[in-house]
């Protein structure tokens, strides 16, 4: 079996570089998350008839694209070393800003008017606004050495609090804005569509191919990498780490407050606990796609792929009528799972260098 | 050696799908055997809770006794997460959608949306802020119940004392009409006096702790009324701990079994029973005849009264519904 697999490969490449067996392991082993995300694709087509029609196909692309957008901030900030744990409260936060401004406005109370923005400049808002969450957290980090973790966490509760603050808790109900005000369409961003598609699938493949080129091509993209690679070696060959960390976060926030916008809109109303726990499973998407959470290593390539796998086995399992206590153990074994992959990799990396060193002797 | 890690590697997975599998209900069965048929989702909060549990228990079994598919699915009070169940059920073509929503506004869109494919829903437990969406929201007359249990509260603490009140979520309308009901018998006896309202958001553990800090304050309560039974359940919790469980009373609000075992015990000592059993079904049997003939010939708001529960008669109801049984021992 093995030696037929390697004959082909063999054959195939005929003229090129000779494919080792070692190769196709380590092909297999880095397209883990590719490899488990057509696993669960071919299961769910199987055991689910309406799994694969269009629209459902659209309908779980536009699920996996909330997880996406945050996940690809994520990414940023894991390369880095570093982990936003505030992303979750920050769309809470994003989606009771939006949903103030367009239901209640601004209050400036010393000239006794109450002034309405217009759509887009609740959403410029917005954005600006967890834009500026992000950078705090990344200025906290940066300037004051605290570990990423315990700046997070703490944004993660002052930010849920802002939220439950914003309206004591209540929800804003009914976001469609009044015609007078000029605040009408806020609908659009979440419902809107462009060739059949859902407006926010449309930001996800943006966001992503932008991320792409940041991260590859860019000379920002290299700090990334080269801070979580070693930060102290990435100091002395003159990387401004302390910027580099602000930003990152900053695009961290900035992904957070799309995802809140996004969330108000479809439900054309805002709640203060919208996005509750949403780090982790953009942690999860991010880790799935073979970023390590040392950084340094990995990308958003991969972390696109993470978020597809945890969407569509969590509507695929939905559609099933699996129970959700069985969800989550799934959910979970599978995220484990991958990481142990990650390890072996890892592990098989070290001696195939080894063997072609010897190789080459 | 590779090649060992290898076949590993594949067997988890294959074990993986056969769990998946395995865990399928077996509702894949040919569908629309007879007129009506087919896919009825049944959305609740969270099955860890046992209001929601049989809830959705009852409308299921009552679904699939009128021949329909069920799909089980849980919300856990998250907005969005309703969203995207209601998004699932349009593509898996559902016939009805069964709702306790996640929200009295935020959930409109969802119930919208299911309306645009052409999806009825009709919702139980909780309504939403605006009529027309969903075919029928079948609620319990939380109002009614709640003075039912304020006038018992009263009545046990001799209409005199100190009590805390404990609300539910705040972003959940039934919490606000409870407490209303509660107030709007509490408050017109004037010796009876609040010294704390504090929610503890329908938890058990939460009340719990907002009980057992209150009484480093308050410990010269007589009563403790709760917006629902899980706060209950921690408050008389909170309250054994600090050796006042006795001396207390505590009222719930639900009918769950085990406040039901808790009052024959002596702890709880008033509550009020949700007809769950009644509402699901009955929006089971609205959505079916909906299915069938394109109306229930029922308006859409719905109410169904509350029965008081005392430990003269917590054993007569067992999931939310009469057991038979006619007198307590």
């Amino acid at each position: 079996m093995e030696n037929k697999k390697m004959k082909k490969a063999t054959q195939s490449t005929e003229g090129k570089k000779r494919v080792t067996k070692t190769d196709i392991q380590q092909f297999l082993l880095r397209g883990r998350a590719f490899i488990a995300l057509i696993i669960v694709l071919v299961v769910f087509a199987v055991l689910t008839p309406q799994f694969l029609t269009t629209s459902n196909i659209v309908i779980m692309s536009k699920h996996v694209a909330i997880n996406a957008l945050l996940a690809i901030g994520m990414t940023f900030v894991i390369l880095t070393g570093g982990i936003d744990l505030s992303v979750g409260s920050i769309v809470g936060m994003i989606a009771m800003i939006a949903g103030g401004l367009i239901n209640e406005g601004i209050n400036l109370p010393r000239l006794g008017i109450i002034v309405y923005p217009h759509t887009w400049m609740v959403i410029v808002i917005s954005l600006a606004l967890g834009t500026l969450m992000g950078a705090i957290n990344g200025f906290i980090i940066a300037r004051f050495n605290v570990a990423p973790f315990i700046a997070t966490l703490g944004m993660l509760y002052v930010a849920r609090g802002i939220a439950g603050l914003r309206n004591d808790g209540y929800t804003f109900p009914n976001l469609v804005g009044r015609p007078e005000y000029g605040n009408t369409g806020f609908g659009i961003l979440g419902s809107g569509e462009l060739l059949g598609i859902n407006y926010s699938i449309w930001l996800m493949v943006l966001f992503a191919i932008v991320a792409y080129i940041i991260t590859t091509r860019s000379p920002f993209g290299r700090h990334v990498y080269a801070i979580g690679g070693n930060e102290n070696a990435a100091k002395l060959s003159g990387v401004r780490v302390g910027s580099v960390k602000i930003i990152v976060y900053s695009i961290s926030g900035f992904c957070s407050a799309l995802v809140g916008l996004i969330w108000a809109s479809q439900l054309l109303a805002s709640h203060p606990m919208s996005g509750d726990a949403a780090e982790m499973t953009a942690i999860a998407a991010v880790v799935l796609g073979g970023t390590s959470l040392a950084g340094g290593q990995g990308g958003v390539g991969g972390t696109l792929i993470g978020a597809f796998v945890i969407g569509i086995l969590g509507d695929g399992l939905v559609m099933m009528g699996v129970s959700s206590f069985w969800q989550k153990v799934i959910k979970g074994a599978v995220i484990v799972f991958t990481v142990i992959l990650d390890q072996v990799q890892a592990r098989m990396q070290e001696r195939i260098a080894l063997q072609k060193q010897e190789e080459l002797k | 050696m590779c090649k060992k890690r290898f076949i590993l590697i594949l067997s988890i997975f294959t074990v993986l799908s056969i769990a998946i599998s395995a865990c399928q209900p077996a509702a894949d069965s040919p569908d629309a055997a007879s007129e009506g048929g087919g896919l009825m989702c049944i959305i609740v909060p969270g099955v860890e809770n046992p209001f929601f549990g049989s809830e959705q228990k009852i409308a299921a079994a009552k679904a699939e006794e009128l021949g329909y598919e069920t799909l089980k699915l849980v919300h856990d009070d998250d907005a969005n997460k309703e969203l995207e169940l209601i998004e699932n059920c349009i593509a898996k073509d559902a016939v009805a959608i069964i709702l306790d929503n996640a929200g009295a506004d935020a959930s409109i869109a969802a119930i919208q949306k299911a309306k645009d494919a052409g999806i009825p829903s009709f919702l139980i437990d909780r309504e939403i802020t605006q009529e027309g969406i969903a075919v029928s929201q079948i609620v319990s007359n939380n109002y009614q119940g709640a003075t039912l249990v304020a006038e018992e509260f009263a009545r046990l603490m001799g209409e005199e004392g100190k009590y805390i009140e404990l609300t539910g979520r705040d972003t959940d309308t039934n919490a606000h009409v409870r407490s209303q009901g509660y107030h709007d018998i509490l408050d017109a006896l004037p010796d009876m006096e609040m010294v704390a309202q504090q929610t503890a958001n329908w938890d058990q553990d939460e009340a719990f702790t907002v009980i057992e800090s209150l009484l480093q304050s308050h410990s010269d309560i007589k009563g403790v009324i709760c917006g629902n039974d899980t706060m209950a359940l921690g408050a008389q919790a909170a309250l054994d701990a600090a050796g006042l469980g006795d001396d207390v009373f505590v009222a719930g609000f639900d009918g769950s079994d085990d406040v039901n075992e808790s009052m024959l015990a002596g702890k709880i000592d008033v509550g009020g029973l949700q007809p769950v059993a009644e509402m699901a079904i009955q929006a089971v049997i609205q959505a079916d005849q909906y299915i069938r003939t394109g109306s229930t010939g029922k308006p859409e708001k719905q109410s169904v009264d509350m029965v008081l529960l005392t430990p003269e008669n917590a054993c007569m109801y067992t999931e939310y519904a009469p057991n038979g049984k006619t007198s307590c021992p």
